[in-house]
């Protein structure tokens, strides 16, 4: 009996030196959920230039309330109110929360092509400004962001701090990207800490 | 024979163990280097731990300006060194031009910047903890000066 238990201690504690071997590594990938990074890549090709910025989400949640300068503090920028133009927002987009995906606004002139849709939970801007080297813009925000942007109790704020930890919880998304014939810019979020 | 090889020994683990705690704050690396002929041709590596050191014998009053200066952005200050502590690393400014090449990176702990252009090379390393242990003593003297 004693002999079959000194056999049985080793080989325990080996197992459960091996089980918390196995915890300590499988643990972190589990629990800390993969960190995001805001890119921003510009290329201008007529100079060869390129730039390529990224920012750690976490950091920039951590930068924003310590920055208080004109209209931003706390994490939040003051929009004025004439800027808004009289225009309810917030009705705004609970309309188009709750609408079906569609196309809202098409605009057609000699100058510029608007287009503003909904389509997958996200929000879409498409402007082509013909004057401008031909230069198209596209934006898409996912509604979650626009919701955490406008979240706050007061009506002429943007929580600009809530919006970043909305892109952190939210996938993969392309923001940004603007076209013409000399520069290229994008702007994105996604888990690699790299543009390659 | 015996006590030589102690000594010896003795001598040796004092070395290893300030080597240790030389470096245990890492290293500050600065290397520039002019391209022109002669250009001037610097490389120096250095335990950070030397900074905070230095810093309390810098005289605190020629340090009360840059304390007032740099006071009003501090909250921002630190909290980009918080944010760069907990982040991995990253490369987080890389700009491609015709004859110039610009990278800020956080790399194990430390921020590497490294410029390179048509007349001059410049690479700086120095780790994160130091620079924030050394922007608060600064922000500090302006207090401790009177």
């Amino acid at each position: 009996m004693r002999k079959t238990m000194r056999r049985r201690t080793p080989i325990t504690a080996v197992l459960c030196l091996l089980a918390a071997g196995m915890t300590a590594l499988v643990a972190p990938a589990i629990a800390a959920p993969a960190e995001k990074y805001l890119h921003v890549n510009v290329e201008d090709a007529t100079k060869g230039e390129s730039v390529n910025v990224n920012v750690p989400l976490s950091m920039a949640e951590k930068v924003l309330p310590a920055i208080n300068n004109h209209g931003l503090h706390d994490g939040k920028i003051t929009v004025h109110q004439a800027e808004m133009n009289g225009v309810d927002v917030r009705a705004l987009l609970d309309a188009v929360r709750t609408a079906p995906d569609n196309e809202f606004v098409t605009v057609k002139e000699k100058d510029s092509d608007v287009r503003v849709a909904k389509a997958n939970g996200n929000i879409i801007v498409h402007v082509i400004d013909k004057t401008n080297k031909d230069q198209k813009v596209d934006v898409t925000v996912p509604i979650k962001i626009v919701d955490a942007l406008f979240s706050t109790a007061k009506n002429d704020e943007l929580d600009i701090a809530a919006a970043l930890r909305a892109l952190s919880d939210a996938g993969d998304v392309l923001l940004v990207t603007v076209h013409d014939s000399t520069q290229n810019v994008r702007i994105w979020v996604d888990s690699r800490n790299t543009q390659d | 024979m015996i006590l030589l090889a102690k000594v010896a020994l003795g001598v040796a683990g004092v070395a290893v163990a300030g080597a240790g705690m030389l470096c245990s704050e890492g290293l500050i690396h600065v290397k520039v280097v002019e391209k022109q002929a002669q250009g001037v041709h610097i490389n120096l590596i250095a335990p950070a731990v030397l900074v905070p050191m230095c810093m309390h014998f810098a005289p605190q009053r020629n340090l009360a300006q840059a304390a007032r200066q740099i006071q009003p952005y501090m909250p921002v200050v630190r909290a980009v060194m918080d944010g760069l502590h907990d982040s991995d690393d990253v490369v987080l400014v890389e700009v491609h031009g015709p004859g110039e090449y610009v990278h800020v990176a956080k790399s194990g702990g430390s921020i590497v910047v490294d410029v390179d252009d048509e007349t001059d090379s410049v690479h700086v390393s120095a780790p994160i903890r130091v620079i924030s242990s050394t922007v608060d003593d600064i922000a500090a003297a302006d207090s401790n000066s009177y």
